[in-house]
């Protein structure tokens, strides 16, 4: 009895002492969030998960892509219900969950959340007398990564800048928020100034070495080109462009090289380019390159997207255009050639020649800054026809068949039209259509069975309300004080 | 308790000696004359003055005063206490009583009686789950307590139930009660990671043998449950296994055969192929007339080309001469021969069980063990389900003052199960349903060789894909659960258990380099390993003493220490070499994980209970619990409980109303709690899980509450317990409120901070109901036995508080679909379907007609209501309720002459349902490549059907068929003989014959007879009262022989 009771005491204060002990269980494959960034290694890993999380499927990954090709009138779809066409239908509301175009707006929150949250705890690290070059490096590319997200952000959910800069753009955050914020979208004009802030912030900081699968002072400038561009500033844009391209860091593929080096990571014209490796953002048989194969080529493979006859008849300008080597027959019959190969490499194997959905995203190409230079120097107050010409010739000679512009010849059409001809499956015809004020044509009618297409007209231009996106309305809901801030026509 | 120890104590003490005669006697059962071994004799009043009857019902007590009083007890029969008055012989005839006051009920952390627990408490007995015919024996317990719903959440071999006491409590935390077996908290729920990745759930609580089991207890009020604390707010499900009786060994054999040659009722059947035919045609067909402004030439060749491009190189080629559906005529080389799918999908169900028991008891040990073996090949063809148990419960006294109990229970099971979700590609029951067209053969008619592409709508060829597919889930779980009581003084005994319950699950998964989902990967093979250790550790102390004749006094003190911890690891391998090998050694790339989860609890208890001359019941609980899902501002948290009964029939002025038997009052209120299900959910968290080119990758990952805290229940809960005549009719009405606060709410945030919502404990639910529980023993003759019971509950299930007011709109999480769409909204069900009103199909149209519910201008008036065309212009309402007004079961029972029949009912009045199945097999024409349902055929819109319940069939895009609305939604009442047992034991002589001591012969028809309101679907629904794509019940037909020796 006393032995009992001298135990049971002795129980009761170990038991007691060891309390908050035994009570402290803490994650094995977590860390706190308040401490996980302390220093450049911890920088680095989250540098890392942030382009990882830019290789969502919501985003780099798929989706963001598809968007800028299915809108542009470039593209056709097979057959409704297979996944996404509601882009090509404009076919999205504000409420349904299944074709709102929500994940744009959720992803990117996301990820700006990851590079605000770098930029602050490495901020903090510096007004600790702690900085490093490798630390600031990563606040560059933080900086670099949220101007970009920005800039696709309003693209999707604000009206093009050059058509009316004071309406709504989207909500500015620049800091972790807490969980009761309620923030308001900020003008289309105060979010280009703060993406023109934070590259300029970033550029600094920025390795001037490639850097494959992240972002370098290259890359900075090749995205401060987009956005002078989207924003009518053609000096500017040329000047950075030009930057790009005087950099010596890139050069544009041969010829010959040209359909073989969407079967390579990390070419010489990449100057952005987001890795997708097995296991990780591999999408499968959900990749951006399954969206665009033939029906059934591969197991998986649905035929979603496939080129409009508008596009095949560009295209076909020059029959010996080297881009035609990217092009499959479609699901339509053997000798239409609208499926892209850009995704899976023309041997179905990818870019690392073992899979042909986890291919990499090449995000920005020089060719790209090479038109958008010769473009620049087409709209700068001073003309320079040449320089224009010469920008695009260095493109547009992948269609030997093509007289080579010159200073006499060269046109806007002919650059936007190289654009559509080069860029194709890259994400930008729809975007480009909108900012050069000009109608999209679409191109239903050789789809049998027919798709109907209720919701949009067959030519539309961008006073049609649906060019942008919704405001979700989980956003809505949760967050009242930007209820009466949703886009008209939702 | 102070019962147990009165037992307990009579069994091994001395007797004191005292008086003066001896008595003897024989006990025996009033409904057969059988003798009653080992029942209790005591005399009044005197502790330790008592004995056991032997195996012939006899027993001698010496030393007994004349005037005193013999208390007669056995479990199941009615006690009776008969003074002595000077006879040397007594013999007694004992009445059993199903529900007797006397019954001993195993409640929290020891027993009570049903007459004196002051909590709510209901007991299923053995009998009612020797006859399961599946392995678990949670599906036997729908129907049989008042306020206890037991959903199936598919008919799949192995799969989990949902069990839902009194109502819903929780809109994110946990609604599953908690499960304690033989005294400890135990594993409970799905334990396969398989779910994540082909929808198949493994029930862990298969894994214990029905046949194991002597009673389950429902603890359903706070009295009853507040000792689990912070677990039991949902309520506790006692699970107590067998023990041996003293005398001979007895060894049990019992064997069955179940077969299930259907489903238990229709399930969306399929209109013949001709009928299918036609409305492929006639969708296009209208379209083209109706909407693109076609002649029906054009229309009649646009339907043909359609359906000529899909089926053409399958054999089948249409044409409609007349270009009218009049005239629709198939050619080609298979035209007329149609392949049967049902017979590769589905077969009959074969449950097999063998049980092998052997138990027994000395006076001062007792064991009983088990074996068992299951087999369950399912009803697709895919889906097997086998388990091996053995169990040993032994419990030895170690001279006067010391017990030890070991229970372990061992077992093995192995499950191989299919997706059971709205997938095209790989669940059998939507692909009989949808879209495996009869005009689909396994084979390719051009070249005779297996057809490996997909078919129409992404399905797949079953024949050939699952020889390129394997799943299995093995489950290995060994319960361990040691006990030492030591007996300090006749009044005081402290009892220290050790409990070690060890799960693990190994789940394999493999597709073949020629499976759909292996092809991307050159083959796939996923090992996931699951081990889940619940480690329980508590002790406690008794004190229960009489005073004074009248005032007893009860006393628990105890802690309680609880570890859970989860190790997972996973091995995935791709790039395989030869589908012969199904292993991720020889894979050419492997991918792999493996970390461990888990949470503590520590807790403090305590329980007072005091009665007055068996008349007047007090009883208060208390316990305080620490958690490590908490942090360590809120991580301790109080619960307690007050309860009091009163004996109103051992009151004198009831002496004066003899119909009137037993008559009890109850009551109780108390507190306790429901931890978030989260293990780490109130810290702000980075996760790794974001690798980028094979380097480590980090993402903050949540938002989080660190104040974080428990979902409090106030539970109070009145009861009246009646009997009458002799007990002969007994039941109880019972009433009970549930405030559950500080509930957890996924609460929706800004997505534009990062994240979508936010934990928080904001919301405020309240459940409240009647339970109804009758029982009537109609004819007690020596040949003729009949006894009915009838539980019946209501129960108002409502959310009273929001975070900021603001109605959440959330789905069925169930398969990953969204299949149900509900509203959380202040004042209303926790179960609002949410959607469109639809208000029927225009007549003259055919089109689709919704109610507005908005200011908008109205397209025209429907029932004097606006509406519209346009779902579009319509706005989204409640549409229903899935909480039934009430739900029970009627059980019956007759016997004679050896024969014994049951029927168990289960019913359920009032309610919807919702259909997430019949957007797509009836809906309007978007999936025109899809096959459609008889339903769909007898009732949509044509030209001379224009008073149609469905619209007409277009093929353009409607985009209806994603809208929830009350189209999809149907009442839910129904009636269903869950079970009919006819037994038959044989007589003695046959028996004696057979040198043996009892044998019995069975049938059991389980889901035989369903009413339903409505009649397209099976009406029992999972737990949120949707229909998705989960395998229906079927009807099974189970014989079985049982034998003793």
């Amino acid at each position: 009895m006393k032995k009992i009771k001298i135990l049971l005491t002795v129980l009761c204060v170990a038991l007691l002492a060891s309390c908050e002990d035994f009570l402290d269980v803490k994650p094995s494959n977590y860390a706190a969030a308040e401490t996980s960034i302390t220093n450049a290694t911890d920088a680095k890993v989250a540098v890392n998960g942030l382009m990882r999380k830019m290789t969502s499927s919501s985003y780099y990954g798929r989706n963001f892509v598809i968007y800028g090709d299915a809108k542009g009138g470039d593209f056709a779809v097979r057959s409704q219900g297979r996944g996404l066409d509601y882009y090509y239908s404009f076919n999205h509301t504000a409420t349904n969950i299944n074709n709102s175009g929500s994940g744009f707006w959720t992803q990117l929150y996301n990820n700006i959340l990851q590079a605000n949250n770098l930029i602050m705890n490495i901020e903090k690290i510096e007004e600790a007398g702690d900085g490093t070059t490798a630390l600031s490096g990563y606040k560059g590319q933080a900086l670099t990564a949220r101007a970009l997200m920005y800039f696709d952000l309003v693209r999707l959910y604000g009206k093009p800048y050059n058509l009316d800069k004071t309406s709504y753009g989207v909500p500015l955050i620049l800091e972790p928020l807490d969980a009761a914020d309620q923030p308001t979208r900020a003008t289309v004009e105060e979010v280009y100034e703060q993406i023109l802030n934070d590259l300029a912030d970033a550029a600094p900081l920025l390795s001037k070495s490639v850097l494959k699968g992240f972002l370098n002072y290259y890359a900075n400038k090749a995205i401060e080109a987009r956005v002078h561009m989207f924003m009518d500033n053609f000096t500017s844009a040329l000047a950075a462009a030009e930057e790009v391209i005087t950099s010596g860091k890139y050069t544009l593929y041969a010829n010959d090289d040209w359909v073989d080096s969407w079967s390579s990571e990390f070419g010489s014209e990449s100057i952005f380019e987001l890795a997708i490796y097995p296991a990780e953002a591999d999408l499968g048989s959900s990749s951006l390159g399954y969206y665009l194969l033939r029906l059934n080529i591969v197991s998986g493979a649905s035929g979603w997207f496939m080129a409009s006859n508008y596009f095949l008849e560009r295209l076909g300008e020059d029959p010996t255009d080297v881009r035609w080597g990217i092009m499959d027959y479609d699901e339509t019959s053997p000798t239409r050639f609208g499926s892209c190969l850009k995704y899976t490499g023309v041997d179905l194997k990818g870019d690392k020649g073992t899979s042909a959905s986890a291919v990499n995203v090449k995000v920005i190409r020089l060719s790209e800054i090479y038109l958008l230079a010769a473009e620049a120097a087409l709209k700068i107050p001073t003309p320079d026809k040449v320089k224009a010409a010469t920008y695009l010739n260095a493109i547009r000679k992948r269609a030997p068949a093509l007289d080579p512009a010159t200073d006499a010849t060269i046109t806007l059409d002919m650059i936007v039209e190289e654009r559509s001809k080069e860029l194709f499956m890259e994400g930008h015809r729809f975007f480009d259509l909108i900012r050069l004020n000009r109608s999209i044509e679409f191109n239903d009618e050789f789809i049998d069975p027919a798709v109907l297409i209720p919701h949009r007209d067959k030519i539309i231009d961008r006073t049609f309300l649906k060019i942008v996106l919704p405001i979700p309305q989980e956003e809505l809901d949760a967050n009242p004080a930007i209820a009466s801030q949703q886009n008209s026509g939702y | 308790m102070k019962k147990l120890i009165f037992i307990v104590l009579s069994v091994f003490l001395v007797n004191a000696g005292m008086a003066q005669s001896q008595v003897t006697g024989t006990v025996t059962a009033s409904e057969d004359g059988s003798p009653i071994p080992y029942a209790v004799v005591l005399l009044k009043g005197s502790r330790g003055v008592g004995t056991n009857t032997d195996a012939d019902g006899r027993y001698s007590l010496s030393n007994i005063p004349s005037d005193g009083v013999l208390v007669f007890s056995y479990v199941g029969y009615k006690t009776q206490e008969i003074p002595v008055a000077g006879r040397t012989v007594i013999n007694v005839e004992m009445a059993t009583d199903a529900l007797a006051l006397d019954e001993v009920i195993v409640v929290a952390y020891g027993t009570s009686t049903k007459g004196t627990y002051t909590g709510a408490a209901s007991v299923v007995k053995a009998d009612a789950l020797r006859n399961a015919s599946t392995a678990s024996f949670e599906n036997v317990m729908g129907g049989k307590v008042a306020g206890l719903q037991v959903t199936t959440l598919s008919g799949q071999a192995g799969s989990t139930s949902a069990i839902r006491v009194r109502g819903i409590g929780s809109m994110n935390a946990s609604n599953e009660p908690l499960y304690v077996v033989d005294g400890v908290p135990v594993i409970s729920g799905n334990v396969s990671q398989l779910s994540d990745e082909i929808y198949t759930t493994n029930n862990v609580m298969n894994t214990i043998n029905p046949n194991d089991i002597e009673s389950i207890t429902v603890l359903k009020d706070a009295a009853a449950s507040a000792l689990y604390g912070s677990r039991a707010a949902n309520g506790v499900i006692v699970i107590t296994t067998k023990q041996g009786k003293q005398g001979k060994p007895v060894i049990n054999f019992k064997a069955s055969v179940g077969l299930t040659p259907s489903f238990a009722t229709d399930n969306f059947e399929v209109a013949p192929i001709e009928q299918q035919l036609e409305m492929y045609y006639e969708n296009f067909w209208n379209a083209g007339v109706y909407y693109e402004g076609l002649t029906p030439e054009e229309a009649s060749a646009d339907a043909c080309a359609a359906f000529n491009k899909r089926f053409s190189k399958h054999g089948y080629i249409m044409s409609a001469p007349d270009n009218t559906v009049n005239s629709l005529t198939i050619t080609g080389d298979r035209a007329g021969r149609y392949y049967n799918w049902d017979s590769v999908l589905f077969r009959t169900e074969v449950y097999q069980t063998y049980d092998l028991s052997v138990s027994g008891a000395t006076e001062t040990s007792n064991y009983y063990t088990s074996f068992s073996y299951a087999n369950d090949i399912g009803r697709t063809t895919v889906n097997n389900f086998d388990r091996i148990t053995g169990r040993i419960n032994f419990s030895q006294e170690v001279g006067k003052f010391i017990e030890f109990a070991s229970n372990i229970n061992i077992s093995s099971s192995r499950k191989k199960g299919f997706n059971d979700t709205r997938s095209m590609q790989s669940n059998y029951f939507m692909q009989s349903r949808n879209v495996l067209w009869p005009l689909y053969w396994p084979t390719d008619i051009a070249t005779g060789e297996p057809w490996t592409a997909r078919y129409g709508s992404y399905a797949l060829n079953p024949v050939f894909q699952n020889e390129q597919f394997d799943n299995n889930s093995k489950t290995f779980r060994v319960m361990a659960n040691e006990s030492v009581t030591v007996k300090i003084l006749p009044e005081l005994f402290l009892k220290s258990i050790f409990s070690y319950d060890n799960t693990q699950v190994n789940d394999h998964l493999y597709y073949s380099p020629l499976h759909y989902y292996g092809a991307a990967t050159t083959g796939e093979i996923t090992e996931t390993s699951t081990k889940i250790n619940k480690l329980v550790s508590s002790t406690t102390l008794n004190f229960n003493k009489e005073v004074a004749l009248k005032h007893n006094i009860g006393v628990l003190l105890g802690w309680e220490a609880e570890k859970n911890q989860t190790d997972y690891q996973q091995a995935i391998g791709t790039n395989l070499p030869t589908s012969a090998l199904h292993t991720v050694a020889t894979a050419g790339q492997l991918d792999a994980s493996a970390y461990y989860w888990g949470n503590t609890i520590l807790s403090m208890l305590s329980r007072a209970e005091y009665n007055y001359d068996d008349k007047y019941y007090g009883s208060a609980s208390f316990r305080r619990d620490g958690s490590s899902r908490l942090g360590s501002n809120t991580r301790w948290g109080n619960f307690w409980s007050l309860a009091a009964s009163w004996r109103i029939d051992k009151e004198p002025f009831m002496d004066n109303v003899p119909v009137i038997s037993g008559l009890r009052l109850r009551a109780s209120y108390g507190v306790n709690g429901t931890l978030p299900s989260a293990n780490y959910g109130w810290r702000s968290l980075t996760s790794y899980t974001s690798k980028y080119m094979e380097l480590p990758g980090s993402a903050v990952s949540t938002i989080a509450d660190a104040n974080l805290s428990w979902e409090t229940s106030y539970t109070s809960n009145i009861a009246l317990e009646f009997g009458l005549f002799e007990q002969r009719i007994s039941g109880s009405l019972e009433f009970f409120n549930r405030n559950s606060k500080d509930l957890l709410q996924d609460v929706p945030v800004s997505l534009v901070t990062g994240f979508s919502s936010t934990l928080k404990n904001v919301g405020e639910i309240n459940n409240r109901g009647l339970e109804f529980e009758l029982y009537g023993d109609i004819l007690r003759k020596s040949s003729f036995t009949w006894s009915a019971g009838l539980t019946a509950s209501h129960v108002k299930s409502t959310v009273t508080k929001l975070y900021g007011g603001q109605d959440i709109v959330w789905y069925d999480p169930t398969g990953g679909d969204a299949r149900g769409k509900f509203i959380y909204t202040e004042g209303e069900s926790t179960l609002a379907l949410y959607g469109l009103e639809w208000a029927g199909v225009e007549d003259e149209t055919g089109k689709n007609l919704w109610f507005l519910n908005n200011d908008e201008t109205p397209d025209l008036m429907v029932d004097g209501r606006p509406a519209t065309y346009e779902f579009r212009n319509a706005s989204q309402v409640i549409i229903g309720d899935v909480h039934p007004f009430l739900f029970g079961g009627v059980n019956t029972s007759l016997g004679w002459q050896g024969l014994t029949l049951s029927l168990n009912f289960s019913y359920k009045l009032g309610g919807q349902t919702y259909d997430n199945v019949s957007k797509d097999v009836n809906e309007d024409g978007y999936y025109w490549e899809r096959m459609m349902s008889q339903d769909c055929y007898d009732n949509r819109w044509t030209p001379e059907n224009k008073d149609a319940l469905y619209p007409m069939r277009i093929a353009i895009d409607l985009e209806d068929a994603l809208q929830k609305s009350s189209r999809h939604m149907h009442p839910a009442d129904y009636l269903r003989l869950k079970s009919i047992t006819l037994g038959y034991d044989l007589p003695g002589n046959i028996v004696n014959k057979l040198k043996i001591s009892g044998a019995r012969v069975y049938f059991n028809g389980a889901n035989l007879m369903t009413l339903a309101a409505w009649k397209v679907y099976d009406p029992e629904v999972n737990e949120y009262g949707t229909r998705g794509y989960e395998l229906p019940l079927g009807k099974t037909y189970t014989f079985g022989i049982e034998a003793s020796f």
